[in-house]
């Protein structure tokens, strides 16, 4: 019998549709024309432009400073939240679930503006302190989502067993919860930082002068730069930070395994 | 958990330190790109402090922002009709003249079409033209005209921009008309001249323009000169011409919000950014013009020989700054709508 070649014609459309706008940018960001329409010959110019502009790099660590320290203290909060909203079935949970639920359905424009205006109110100081907050407000909802679906098929016998041969709070959630939820955790940990590291629209209304992260710089430059391709340059250097990341913790797992 | 909120405490403790540290820090919210960057670090340098550049990506954004209460900033550049509305909305500080001798290079020329002439509350710091672009060797027999997006040859190879005062002012100029006219039938004219251009345009597109005529996918656009000059280094077939209608003239100027901490600083820099050499250096960085007159010689040939930047003066005394049209902006909203709506 012979198969069917339509399945293969898919996975190649997709793979396609996924991963060619990368292969342009990586191409396009040693493209000497600032436009990128068309191939004007090779160059590294992009890359020399981005080590030599402050602002970029500044924005940059402003993106990642807040990403991590939101994504640490909502993966925290989400968790507990997620386990407070399986565990009890009260009326205060349901309010706690709607509480949870709403950063997912309002728009973020709503969302940055009632910040921005909550802020003011209280009188804090717009910068990076605010925008952490306004990412943790909406990370949580991520990750306690993820986390919950997490703990509908998890076995609570195995709490009791450990209670039962006399485990107290601590050994229980170190030993039993952390390690069976970890995956629901980690999930959820790098939605709430891929949702934080490029947020525009609650970002630009939350921060303050000296606070500016990378997309909204690069919505800025889009308006008026003269060298928008230093930004291709930077998404290959990412691109290469992170796959290298990824290659070598799957490594150092291999090794592990092997030993 | 205890220990990690404290630990988050003195992270943030940190960071809020760090902002009030002893030498003084001037704030600026701008769009991204817009001073050159070595004339900010001589005026750190000259004046011991430390300057901050935000960024924002729209007029409209940064009003939304301020105006729910951000502060923070020492200097915004919006546009001018953006600085009519801060002004009217009380958000600005009038301007201390006797801080800023570098104001008497500043054209008169401009002035006298200002918004806000007199730099009451406001100095100018960048002009742009506006015109269209096309491709040398594909479009035969250009005109300098409005007209040109009567043609049909070029028909689904243009765009103009998707902007209401811009595009309905180009028509109206076409006809004979000032761009900021409250008139209801030369409004209604101007109308039904875009819906004829309309037929013939790809989109009404405000950035992709600049791509789409380096790569030539569109072979004539309604742009702005400062952007459009910057297309031109890179493809050298590409011409601007200004139409002898007249064009619009829009302006970004510098103010200064009534919140602003270090205004003193803050004048410091407008006056920096109007030193006849520093204005021309950054104009030719930026390839919009600033409006200083004795800061003209000192430009680069390109910029000067540039009848895109340096207008005739024929086509100057036709062409207008976008203002505020007051009660007649509903009609052009509708105006705008329907030439939306048009097939």
């Amino acid at each position: 019998m012979k198969h069917s070649r339509l399945p293969m014609y898919v996975t190649a459309g997709i793979l396609c549709f996924f991963y060619l706008p990368i292969v342009v940018l990586i191409v396009n960001s040693f493209n000497v024309s600032r436009f990128g329409g068309t191939w004007e010959g090779a160059t590294l110019d992009w890359y020399r432009l981005l080590f030599a502009e402050r602002s970029i790099w500044a924005a940059l660590v402003n993106t990642t400073i807040i990403a991590i320290s939101a994504t640490a203290l909502s993966a925290v909060l989400g968790t507990t939240a997620a386990f407070a909203l399986h565990r009890y079935h009260t009326r205060l949970q349901r309010m706690h679930y709607t509480l949870i639920y709403t950063p997912l359905v309002v728009p973020e424009i709503l969302m940055g503006i009632g910040l921005l205006l909550f802020f003011v109110a209280l009188g804090f100081r717009l910068g990076l302190l605010t925008v952490f907050l306004a990412h943790v407000t909406f990370c949580v909802s991520y990750v306690a989502m993820v986390v919950l679906a997490r703990l509908q098929d998890f076995d609570f016998t195995l709490v009791e067993a450990a209670q039962d041969l006399g485990a107290g709070r601590w050994t229980v959630a170190r030993r039993i919860l952390l390690p069976l939820l970890w995956p629901g955790i980690a999930a959820g940990s790098l939605l709430a930082f891929t949702l934080s590291i490029d947020d525009f629209v609650i970002t630009f209304f939350v921060s303050g002068p000296g606070s500016t992260t990378l997309p909204v710089r690069i919505y800025s430059m889009i308006k008026h730069s003269k060298h928008m391709p230093m930004i291709n340059a930077l998404s290959v250097l990412l691109l290469v930070v992170t796959t290298g990341a990824v290659w070598g913790s799957q490594a150092l797992q291999k090794k592990e395994k092997a030993r | 958990m205890k220990r990690f909120l404290c630990a988050v405490a003195v992270a943030g403790a940190v960071i809020l330190a760090g902002c009030g540290k002893k030498t003084p820090t001037l704030h600026i919210y701008t769009w991204a790109d817009y001073v050159k960057p070595e004339l900010v670090q001589r005026f750190e340098t000259e004046n011991g402090c430390k300057v901050t550049i935000d960024t924002f990506d729209s007029n409209e954004a940064m009003y939304a922002k301020l105006k729910a209460g951000a502060t923070g900033y020492d200097l915004l550049f919006p546009s001018s009709y953006m600085v009519k509305l801060l002004q009217d909305q009380g958000m600005l500080q009038p301007v201390d003249h006797a801080l800023l001798p570098n104001l008497r290079h500043i054209d008169p020329e401009y002035l006298k079409i200002a918004m806000d002439a007199g730099m009451h509350h406001s100095v100018p710091y960048m002009l742009t033209n506006t015109g269209f672009a096309y491709l040398g060797s594909k479009v035969t027999n250009a005109v300098p005209s409005w007209s040109m997006f009567d043609r049909a040859d070029l028909k689904g190879r243009m765009t103009m921009l998707n902007d209401m005062r811009e595009t309905m002012g180009a028509a109206l100029k076409s006809l004979g008309f000032s761009l900021n006219s409250r008139n209801p039938a030369e409004l209604e004219k101007a109308r039904d001249v875009v819906i004829r251009w309309k037929r013939n345009l790809a989109k009404f597109e405000n950035e992709q323009y600049k791509t789409g005529l380096a790569s030539g996918e569109f072979l004539l656009v309604h742009g702005y000169s400062g952007d459009i000059l910057q297309v031109m280094e890179e493809n050298k077939d590409i011409v601007f011409a200004i139409p002898q209608e007249g064009i619009s003239i829009s302006c970004d100027d510098m103010v200064i919000p009534k919140t602003a901490g270090e205004v003193a600083l803050a004048h410091r820099f407008m006056n920096f950014m109007h030193d006849p050499a520093v204005a021309a250096e950054n104009t030719d960085f930026i390839g919009y013009l600033c409006p200083n007159k004795d800061a003209y010689p000192l430009m680069s040939e390109d910029i000067r020989n540039d009848p895109g930047v340096f207008l005739d003066a024929a086509i100057k005394a036709k062409s207008e700054v976008i203002s505020d049209v007051g009660d007649a902006l509903p009609l052009y909203t509708k105006m705008w709508d329907q030439i939306k709506a048009a097939e």
